[in-house]
């Protein structure tokens, strides 16, 4: 009966789910159970269970200060990856202009170099320049990753754009920039938010690039990975869970911020 | 026909525009009347979407001139020239509502929110479109439904002259005849000047005052609808208005050269012994009924011929019998090239 074999396959769909859930969400879990013990090992199971590392990292300044760095690393890359994302995909997939197919390929370069080797040279590079290394130069490092993946995610939302649209709003009566204001930049819209909130995820939880490029400050990940090689601590597990949590916060803060603009926006044109 | 009063509204003088060797529009000139329901009918590629392009400030010309009431527009971008268009796509606003699409040209020119609202509701009217589709997304609005409101939003700009660019094309049958006729109805309350372009002579010659026929960048004719099918200048407009006989005069025994073009009603099967000007024996391939016609394909001398009869009238053979079919050379129209 084909009933059956329905079913089977069914089944099979929802255990090959769970699956994948599982996989996904016990390395984090671990991560949770970890932090709430006081062994001086990461170790399951542990005999005691207690909430001191999460008095302790909220309790140091140190927590506060490695969420403000990456924050602001994190949101400049976003905002800078976003606005040269928009002007970038339009060159990238709205325009005809000689030299294109070569912008195209030299703009994806970026992503296909490993990023050790990407850090590397920036720190070079910036040191034969005499720049000295600090937050401000992580968020150029990380830009120059991010901002050709923000500019793929937008230009496919390019791809998809009927152009007559902007014709027949320069043919209705707007000026360039109201054609740009109400017609492009709207259809592109769903591709700025995607493209925004990868690059602040992407910038948030970097480590290679951030290892060569901040110099003497320290971001999220990089006090993560350096602690957990040496003198680790149940603060470890959970300062990353207090990371992990914030930037939830951020990002549901951000989505929440843009529909009740959105809603702004149609009451005040409805 | 719209009768001038003030002028033509358009004039066009000597419109050219080439892309590379080839010209798309070449050296044309035009005059379209106030109020006229214009219509340009050519195959694809024969330059009829420039043109109309160029009309609407869209696409820029090589050489020529651009003339609204007398006034030179050539240079005019399209969002300062007071026409707007339909385009072949549409080009709805996607992301915007009904309302909002409609609403966009009063928007662009500061009108307040209250004024554009009740504009828009009323064109909403005018192109029979429920006010319940108002705050509703076009991307849920059927092919009608959104033609109508491409229709609307152009309108919604108060233009002096409307373009049309193929907006029926990829329209199923029924809806498209229904809408050729709201649209003819729609200029007819509007008295605005419509500039329509389609491949399809049979939608021209329900709506237009006027056609002209484009080919290779250029009108060749150009005439009320009834002077167009009567009396085509050319092989190539008496074939673009499809079933049609077009003889060489050699076949049909007329001296010169050029042909003939017959159309199917001018075709009649003989009764034995009855006499026309040129005769053809052959036979009877097939018959069509259309309604109160019928129509017969007959293939003689190699050929194959296209007649029509009234339902009623006489009668054909049947397919495979034999038939003498006529045609006297009044009824003909002799073209030379």
């Amino acid at each position: 009966m084909s009933g059956t074999r329905d079913r089977l396959i069914t089944a099979l769909l929802a255990l090959w789910t769970v699956l994948v859930l599982v996989l996904l969400y016990v390395p984090i879990l671990s991560v949770v159970l970890a932090s709430l013990a006081n062994t001086r090992y990461m170790r399951f199971p542990h005999k005691v269970w207690t909430l001191d590392a999460y008095r302790d990292a909220l309790g140091q300044y140190t927590t506060a200060e490695l969420h403000l760095t990456s924050l602001k690393i994190a949101v400049l890359v976003a905002l800078i990856a976003v606005l040269l994302g928009v002007f970038g995909a339009l060159a990238f997939a709205r325009f005809e202009w000689r030299g294109r197919s070569l912008y195209q390929r030299l703009l994806l370069l970026p992503i296909f170099f490993p990023q050790a080797v990407l850090g590397l040279a920036l720190l070079l590079a910036m040191t034969a320049a005499g720049i000295t290394p600090s937050w401000r130069t992580a968020v150029f490092a990380h830009l120059v990753w991010v901002v050709p993946i923000v500019t793929l995610v937008i230009s496919i939302r390019l791809y998809g754009f009927d152009v007559a649209q902007e014709e027949a709003a320069f043919d209705l009566g707007a000026s360039r920039l109201q054609v740009f204001r109400e017609v492009t930049l709207p259809a592109l819209s769903p591709g700025i938010v995607s493209g925004g909130l990868f690059a602040f995820l992407l910038s948030w939880s970097n480590l290679p690039l951030s290892i060569f490029t901040t110099g003497s400050d320290t971001t999220l990940p990089l006090w993560l990975f350096s602690r957990t090689a040496t003198n680790y601590s149940p603060l470890v597990p959970a300062l990353a869970v207090i990371a992990t949590g914030a930037s939830v916060l951020v990002v549901l803060a951000a989505a929440l911020a843009l529909a009740g603009w959105r809603r702004l926006v149609a009451r005040r044109s409805a | 026909m719209a009768v001038a009063v003030n002028g033509p509204i358009l004039s066009l003088v000597g419109l050219t525009r080439r892309f590379g060797e080839i010209a798309a529009v070449d050296d044309i000139d035009l005059e379209i009347e106030d109020g006229e329901f214009f219509t340009i009918v050519g195959p694809s590629g024969s330059g009829k979407s420039t043109l109309v392009r160029i009309l609407a400030g869209l696409e820029r010309v090589d050489s020529g001139a651009v003339l609204l009431r007398g006034r030179a527009i050539t240079d005019v971008p399209a969002n300062k020239r007071p026409t707007a268009m339909v385009f072949q796509s549409l080009a709805l606003f996607n992301h915007k509502t009904v309302g909002e699409n409609i609403e966009f040209a009063p928007k662009m020119r500061g009108v307040d929110p209250r004024a554009r609202r009740a504009r828009a509701l009323e064109l909403m009217d005018l192109v029979r479109l429920p006010e319940a589709y108002y705050a509703r997304p076009v991307t849920r609005c059927s092919g009608g439904e959104r033609q109508r409101v491409a229709l609307a939003r152009a309108l919604a700009s108060d233009p002096e002259i409307l373009f049309f660019d193929e907006p029926l094309s990829a329209i199923d049958y029924r809806l498209r005849k229904m809408l050729e006729v709201e649209l003819k109805d729609l200029h007819r309350e509007t008295g605005k000047t419509f500039i329509y372009i389609t491949h399809s002579l049979e939608e021209a010659m329900v709506m237009s005052d006027r056609i002209g026929i484009m080919r290779a960048g250029r009108l060749v004719q150009i005439g009320p609808p009834l002077e167009i099918y009567q009396e085509p200048r050319s092989r190539f407009v008496a074939e673009f208005m499809g079933e049609v006989n077009v003889l060489a005069t050699g076949e049909a025994g007329v001296d010169g050269a050029g042909w003939l073009v017959v159309r199917p009603e001018q075709l009649r099967p003989l009764a034995p012994g009855e006499a026309a000007d040129v005769v053809f024996e052959g036979r009877i391939v097939n018959d069509y009924l259309l309604g109160s016609r019928k129509q017969f394909h007959a293939r003689a001398n190699e050929r194959m011929l296209i007649g029509e009869i009234a339902v009623g009238a006489g009668g054909v053979p049947g397919p495979g019998e034999p038939v003498r079919l006529g045609f006297d050379l009044k009824d003909a129209v002799r073209v030379s090239e």
